[in-house]
C-alpha cells in the first residue's frame, strides 16, 4: 500500500519542488513585467513632452515623415507615434527579459535568439528613417534644380531617383535582416542592372532621334539666348 | 565679439599709419581687370574732395589668382593735372591684404571695418571692385553726409535699366521698404558710406561665422542700420555698370542668397518690423541726372517656360506654401498666352509673405523653399518687362512704387500670421 502510495505521491512531491523552485522565478517575471510596463509608460510620457519641446512634429513635416505616414493611413501625430513605438519596443524586451527569467531553457534559446536579433532591427530600422529623408531630400534637390532650368520632365526625373534610392535603401535593409540575403542580392543586381541597361538601351538605341531632338533643342536654345540681353537681377 | 586675425604685415600697416579720419574699402576676388579703374577713381575722390583728411584705401581680396591685389599696389593717379584742378593732393595709404576666415564678401567687410576700427576712422566707404561707372564724385557723395551731415549709413540710388535689379525691384526694396518703414531705393547696391561708429557697432555683431560671413552682408548691413535706428540717408551716385556676372553663377543661387539673408533679418528683427506702419523717404544726397542706358532685349518666352514647367512641376510645394487659394490664381496664370501673361502685383506680394511665413515656420529645408521660389521670381519678372517694354524710366519706376504699395498695405497679413 505505501509503495503504491508513493508512486502516486513521488510526482507530486517532485511537482511540488519544482513548482517551489519555479515560484521566486515566476515572481520575478511579474515583477519585472511590472517594473517594465510602468517604466515603458514613464518613457513614453516623457518622450512625448521631449519632442513636443523640440518641435519634433515641424520637423517630420519638413523631412516628409509626416507625408509618409498619411500614405500609410497613419493619421497621429509624428511625435506620438515615436513614443508609442518606443513603448511598445520597451513592453517587447520587458516581455522577453521576463521570460528569460522564468529559466526554461527552451524559452532562453527563443528569448537569446530574438535580443540577439535587436542590433540588426535597430540598424535596419535606422537605415529605413535615414534613407528615407535622404532619398526625400535628394529627389527635391533634383526636382527644384530640373524645374529651376525649365526641363519638361522634372518632376519623371525626380520620381525616377527616389525609386532607384528607395530600391537600394531596401535592399539594404533587407540585407541587414537577413532575410534571404543571396536572394536579395541576385534581385537588386538584376533590377538595378535592368533599369541602367533598360536606360542604355532607350537612350542609345531606341532613343537616338529623342537624344537628338533633345541635343539639337537645347543648342537651339543655347543659340536663342546667345541673341539676347542678360539682365542683372540684383 | 573677438576680433579677426588680421594678418602681422597688415597689424604693422596699421601701427606705421597710426590713425585716419576715412577708410575707403574695396572688397576683391579676381577683379584685376576693374580694381585699377575703382582704385584710381577712390584716391581721385579722395584727394579732390578730402584733402584734409587723413584717408586709407584697403583692399581685401579673397585669394585672386589674376593679380587683383598687384593691380592695386601699383596703381596711382597718374597724371594728376588732367584730374584734380586747384586742390592740394594728399596721396590716401594703401592696404592691400588677403583676408581670412570664411571666404565670401562679408569676411572681407569685416576685416575692413577691424582696419576702420584699429585706425580709428570716422568716416567709411565700400565699393565693389567690379565697377566701371564709379567716378571721383561718388567718393564725396558717400563720405560727406557721414563727415558733414551727421549721417551713419549712406545707401547708393543709382539710374540704372529698367529692368535691371530684378531681385532688388521685386523683392528687396518692397519687403525692407514695408517693413522698416524707410524708402531705401537699393538696400543691396554693394556701395555704401558709413560712420566709424557704425563700423564697431556690425563688428560687435555675432554674425561672423554665420551665412553673413557669406553672402547677404549687403542686406544685413543695411537692415541692421535701419533697425537699429541709426540716421539714415541715400546718395545719388549716376549709373551703375559693373562687370558682367559670372556667367556661370546660377540665378536661383543668387535668389537663395538675397532672399534667406533677407528672410533670416526678418527673424532678428520682428519686434521692430512688426508695428511699422507705412513708411517714409530718407534724406537723399547727389543732384539727380537722366542717364543714357542701351536698350535690353530681353528674350520673355523663355522666362515664361521656366514658370509653367514650375507650375507644372512643383505644383505640390506651391500649395503647400501658397495655400489652395493663390496656388489656384497661380496656375490660371500657367495657362495665359505669353501676350497676356500678368503677374499681378497683390498676388506678388502675397507670394514673398507666404514664403517668409514658410521660411519662419520652417515648412522644408530652407534651400529647397527659397529655391522653388525661382519660377515664380521668372514669371513675376517676364510680367514685368512684357508690361514696362513700352514704358519710359519714370512709368517703369512708378509700376515698383504700386508693388511697394502694396506691399505696405498688406503687411497685417504678414503680421498676424508671424506667430
Amino acid at each position: 500500500m505505501e509503495k503504491f502510495l508513493n508512486l502516486v505521491l513521488d510526482p507530486l512531491r517532485e511537482l511540488f519542488v519544482k513548482f517551489k523552485a519555479f515560484v521566486p522565478n515566476l515572481l520575478a517575471m511579474l515583477i519585472i513585467l511590472l517594473l517594465g510596463f510602468i517604466l515603458a509608460r514613464v518613457v513614453r510620457l516623457v518622450l512625448l513632452k521631449f519632442l513636443g519641446a523640440i518641435n519634433f512634429d515641424s520637423w517630420s513635416d519638413r523631412m516628409g515623415f509626416t507625408k509618409l505616414m498619411r500614405k500609410g493611413d497613419v493619421w497621429n501625430k509624428p511625435s506620438s507615434v515615436v513614443a508609442n513605438l518606443i513603448f511598445w519596443l520597451m513592453v517587447i524586451i520587458t516581455l522577453l527579459t521576463g521570460l528569460y527569467a522564468l529559466q526554461i531553457p527552451a524559452m532562453n534559446q527563443l528569448v537569446a535568439s530574438v535580443i540577439g536579433y535587436i542590433p540588426q532591427l535597430f540598424s535596419a530600422v535606422m537605415i529605413l528613417g535615414i534613407g528615407y529623408v535622404f532619398s526625400e531630400f535628394v529627389s527635391r534637390t533634383v526636382l527644384i534644380a530640373a524645374a529651376n532650368s525649365g526641363f519638361h520632365y522634372a518632376k519623371l526625373l525626380a520620381k525616377a531617383v527616389n525609386t532607384l534610392l528607395i530600391v537600394l535603401i531596401l535592399a539594404m535593409v533587407l540585407e541587414q535582416l537577413h532575410i534571404a540575403p543571396t536572394v536579395v542580392l541576385a534581385a537588386f543586381s538584376i533590377v538595378f542592372g535592368g533599369i541602367v541597361i533598360a536606360l542604355a538601351i532607350a537612350f542609345g538605341v531606341g532613343g537616338i532621334p529623342a537624344a537628338r531632338r533633345m541635343i539639337e533643342r537645347e543648342a537651339r536654345s543655347a543659340d536663342e539666348e546667345s541673341q539676347h540681353d542678360k539682365i542683372d537681377p540684383i | 565679439m573677438g576680433t579677426v586675425a588680421l594678418r602681422s604685415d597688415v597689424h604693422e600697416q596699421i601701427e606705421r599709419i597710426g590713425s585716419a579720419d576715412i577708410v575707403v574699402g574695396i572688397p576683391s576676388f579676381n577683379n584685376a581687370r576693374t580694381i585699377g579703374h575703382v582704385v584710381r577713381a577712390a584716391q581721385a575722390g579722395l584727394a579732390k574732395y578730402f584733402p584734409e583728411h587723413k584717408a586709407v584705401i584697403v583692399n581685401s581680396d579673397g585669394g585672386s589668382t589674376d593679380g587683383t591685389m598687384d593691380v592695386t599696389r601699383n596703381t596711382s593717379l597718374g597724371d594728376l593735372d588732367a584730374i584734380l584742378l586747384h586742390h592740394r593732393i594728399t596721396s590716401a595709404s594703401k592696404i592691400v591684404f588677403p583676408y581670412s576666415g570664411i571666404p565670401g564678401k562679408g569676411s572681407a567687410f569685416r576685416s575692413i571695418f577691424e582696419i576702420a576700427s584699429a585706425l580709428g576712422a570716422k568716416a567709411c566707404a565700400v565699393v565693389d571692385s567690379d565697377l566701371r561707372s564709379i567716378t571721383p564724385e561718388w567718393l564725396e557723395l558717400l563720405l560727406k553726409p557721414v563727415l558733414t551731415e551727421r549721417f551713419d549709413y549712406v545707401s547708393p540710388l543709382y539710374h540704372r535699366h529698367k529692368f535691371d535689379g530684378t531681385i532688388t525691384n521685386s523683392i528687396v526694396y518692397p519687403l525692407t521698404r514695408a517693413l522698416y518703414g524707410k524708402r531705401i531705393r537699393q538696400p543691396i547696391g554693394g556701395d555704401f558710406g558709413f560712420s566709424g561708429k557704425v563700423a564697431e557697432f556690425y563688428l560687435s555683431q555675432d554674425v561672423w561665422e554665420s551665412d553673413v560671413a557669406r553672402f547677404g552682408v549687403d542686406i544685413w548691413m543695411t537692415t541692421t542700420a535701419i533697425a537699429n535706428g541709426f540716421k539714415v540717408a541715400q546718395s545719388f551716385l549716376g549709373a551703375k555698370i559693373h562687370d558682367p556676372k559670372d556667367p556661370g553663377a546660377d540665378l536661383s543661387n543668387m535668389l537663395y542668397q538675397v532672399v534667406s539673408a533677407t528672410f533670416g533679418l526678418m527673424e532678428t528683427y520682428a519686434d521692430i518690423w512688426a508695428p511699422v506702419k507705412g513708411s517714409e523717404a530718407v534724406p537723399s544726397f547727389g543732384f539727380e541726372y537722366t542717364v543714357g542706358l542701351e536698350p535690353l532685349n530681353v528674350d520673355t518666352s523663355r522666362m515664361l517656360k521656366v514658370f509653367r514647367e514650375g507650375v507644372r512641376n512643383l505644383g505640390e510645394i506651391w500649395l503647400d506654401v501658397l495655400g489652395p487659394g493663390d496656388f489656384g490664381e497661380i496656375e490660371r496664370l500657367g495657362t495665359l498666352d505669353d501676350a497676356e501673361f500678368h503677374f499681378p502685383a497683390s498676388l506678388w506680394m502675397r507670394t514673398i509673405y507666404d514664403y517668409a511665413l514658410a521660411y519662419h515656420k520652417r515648412t522644408l529645408p530652407i534651400e529647397h523653399l527659397i529655391k522653388s521660389m525661382t519660377p515664380l521670381y521668372v514669371g513675376k519678372t517676364a510680367s514685368f518687362i512684357l508690361s514696362a517694354r513700352d514704358m519710359g524710366q519714370d512709368e517703369a519706376e512708378a509700376e515698383i512704387e504700386n508693388l511697394c504699395i502694396e506691399f505696405e498695405n498688406g503687411k497685417d497679413y504678414l503680421a498676424a500670421h508671424w506667430t
